[in-house]
């Protein structure tokens, strides 16, 4: 059944119910039977080790890949017949810069905001203040592939919020970055959130996922293994002093491809 | 259309910010293009005006060596020389001297080579005159030519239908005075001595043309519209390029989350590469007209129909960037698209006559020829420049551009989307 109540307040932001998704050529599904329901307003973790099923999640939840069992709605709409209806919801920041290295950055955001929809002074103040907000207007002017990969991690996340999206996909939005950047990072993102929108965001960083993270679900071999807030999932572990304890609990230590 | 605005101007960026896919786009035609004509211009002038080194030995020494010695010399081609160094020749001096390269071509006159042809005509008339049949012709008189092994079998073939025309002229001319001289000696009444009236036989030359009978095609008129194509269909390179780097580095992944459909983006690169074959076939046109003459290389002449040259520019800029997009489309990697696209591209220009003639290839090749575009291209500049042809009669070959460049767009939406739907 294909639910479509976009303007129904009760709505999960996101339901996924038996999801199922195999790669050509691999013998274990990269998500098997998974189920999920991500509150409208949440700041959702996704964590788990490498291959576990995080990023092609992520990417079935925006509509870039096809599944093969299962149902998928994004505040109502349901996947992959209403994408189009999506699209205009979403923000995504991907794990890689996309964004053009022979623009500047001002060009980088003027062209995605256009692409948006928005025009003429809405579109200026708009990527005027963020690139403010993220300490860049000094190198606005400046060619990206000039730019450190903190100053590229922050345009590249500038370009995923700039239309201010009801729900934002982040990838490991602080992978490599210093801690100036990072903070910069998780604080937008907690702006960004007290305003309404709902994030969804994968780490592997425990202690930045336990102190942004309403809620968290730890993934492995495309299942969730454990769900909830991360201090009382913590908590209800008397023998694990931090998420990341648990998480090494859950997950095991052995090293995974 | 606003999206579409956006699209258009990052492209544009883009575009003029990439020097290297400038210079392949702009300088490497314009390059190809006057070193081609200039070089074309140059082989013919280098049989007609420059002449050509000739070492003669003229062992004859006598009527029939002096006749072809002086119809080689007059002919204007070659730059005879009967020494080297000031010494005399021999049959092993010249022989050695043209297989070094010291000269393009040796002829040796035999000796007594008079006196057997003067023995022919006499036997020919004895036999005329007494009612008896033709004899068998006896010593025939045999000139040795030689040729630089390094010269080129058209050039070669060119050089002996010179040289057989020469010896023809100087042969009758020859045989008619010896004619007369024994005809002289046995009839009682004498003939007088008859000079042979040159060119009574005259040939026009003349292209043929409906509209324009006196327009004269030239290197530049074949040249201008073969390197355009090259020129337009190496844009595939960049363009195919600037569509797998934005796949490479994420942004396209970005821009299919955004609300654009994809028909918005194709258009944008559509309008933007079009524009960047209009200015090449622009600059191309502009050199051949006004730089052309300045470097001593015929000026290019447009026609008169405008319409169909615009139709001719339109549908070919079409099919090359349909295939640009179909290569980024279908390429995993740059460098994969880059080198796809280069060969692809030579090997089209090289099959549709962009190097050699479509006219001179084996049947074969001739028919695969029509499978190009660039050949379809080629084809509709030569009916307009050259032989001034409208709109209707280049249809045939600008529909199948156009053809080509839907069935390449149509290829990369459907590959599109089975991307999008698994990976």
């Amino acid at each position: 059944m294909n639910a479509q109540n976009p303007n129904n307040t009760l709505h999960a932001a996101i339901t996924v119910k038996n999801l199922k998704k195999a790669y050509r050529g691999n013998a274990a599904p990269a998500v098997n039977n998974l189920s999920l329901s991500v509150a409208q307003g949440a700041i959702f973790g996704l964590l788990g080790p490498n291959g576990a099923g995080k990023t092609t999640l992520i990417n079935i939840l925006c509509g870039l890949r096809a599944f093969d069992e299962g149902e998928v709605s994004v505040y109502g709409y349901s996947l992959p017949a209403q994408w189009k209806e999506i699209k205009t919801l979403i923000g995504f920041v991907p794990q890689e810069i996309a964004l053009y290295p022979m623009l500047t950055a001002y060009e980088n955001l003027r062209f995605f905001g256009g692409i948006f929809g928005l025009r003429g002074a809405v579109l200026e103040n708009s990527v005027n203040a963020l690139l403010s907000q993220f300490g860049l207007e000094q190198s606005k002017h400046g060619y990206l592939k000039n730019f450190s990969g903190g100053m590229k991690r922050r345009v590249n996340l500038i370009a995923g919020i700039l239309h201010r999206p009801k729900i934002l996909f982040l990838d490991e939005p602080t992978a490599g970055v210093d801690v100036q950047s990072k903070n910069v990072i998780l604080e937008s993102l907690r702006e960004i959130n007290r305003q309404g929108a709902t994030i969804i965001y994968t780490s592997h960083y425990m202690e930045e996922a336990e102190t942004l993270c309403s809620r968290v679900a730890f993934i492995d071999e495309g299942k969730v293994i454990c769900e909830g807030n991360p201090a009382e999932m913590v908590k209800q572990q008397p023998d694990c002093a931090s998420l990341e304890m648990l998480y090494l609990q859950l997950t095991g230590k052995k090293l995974r491809d | 259309m606003n999206k579409l605005r956006f699209l258009i101007y990052k492209d544009v960026l883009l575009l003029v910010r990439d020097k290297a896919g400038l210079a392949l786009m702009f300088l490497m035609p314009v390059l190809l293009a006057v070193i081609m004509t200039y070089l074309q211009d140059s082989t013919f002038h280098a049989v007609h005006e420059n002449h050509i080194p000739l070492l003669l030995l003229n062992r004859d020494a006598d009527s029939l060596g002096v006749a072809m010695e002086k119809q080689i010399a007059q002919s204007g081609i070659f730059d005879v020389r009967k020494t080297i160094n000031g010494e005399p020749v021999t049959k092993e001096k010249l022989v050695a001297a043209v297989a070094k390269g010291d000269y393009m071509v040796g002829i040796i006159v035999p000796e007594q080579a008079t006196v057997n042809i003067r023995k022919n005509v006499k036997r020919y008339i004895v036999g005329a005159f007494n009612g008896k049949a033709l004899p068998a012709v006896a010593d025939s008189v045999r000139v040795a030519v030689y040729f630089d092994p390094a010269i080129k079998s058209s050039f070669r073939t060119t050089l002996m239908s010179s040289m057989r025309e020469y010896a023809v002229r100087t042969e009758s001319d020859f045989i008619f005075n010896e004619i007369i001289a024994e005809v002289n000696r046995l009839s009682p009444i004498p003939v007088a001595d008859v000079q042979l009236a040159r060119n009574q036989v005259i040939f026009s030359e003349q292209y043929a043309s409906l509209k324009a009978p006196d327009k004269i095609p030239n290197s530049t008129q074949h040249n201008i519209p073969a390197w355009s194509m090259f020129a337009i269909f190496f844009i595939t390179i960049s363009l195919s390029g600037n569509i797998i780097k934005e796949m490479d580095d994420g942004s396209y992944t970005r821009l299919r989350l955004m609300p654009c459909p994809y028909a918005f983006y194709l258009f944008g690169k559509i309008a933007v590469y079009f524009g960047v074959c209009m200015w090449q076939f622009a600059a191309l046109m502009l050199l051949g007209v006004f730089v052309f003459p300045y470097i001593g290389l015929p000026s290019l002449d447009f026609g008169v129909n405008y319409f169909a040259l615009a139709f001719t520019c339109t549908s070919s800029a079409l099919a090359a960037i349909g295939y640009g997009v179909l290569i980024g489309k279908m390429a995993a990697t740059h460098q994969q698209a880059a080198i796809f696209a280069s060969v692809s591209v030579v090997i089209m220009a090289a099959i549709g006559g962009v190097w050699i003639p479509v006219f001179v290839m084996p049947r074969l090749m001739q028919a695969v020829s029509h499978i190009s575009p660039l050949n379809w291209g080629m084809e509709s500049f030569y009916a307009v420049f050259v032989r001034n042809e409208n709109w209707a009669s280049i249809l045939p070959e600008c529909a199948a551009s156009l053809l080509f460049f839907g069935l390449c767009i149509g290829a990369a939406i459907w590959y599109n989307k089975r991307k999008r739907i698994d990976l």
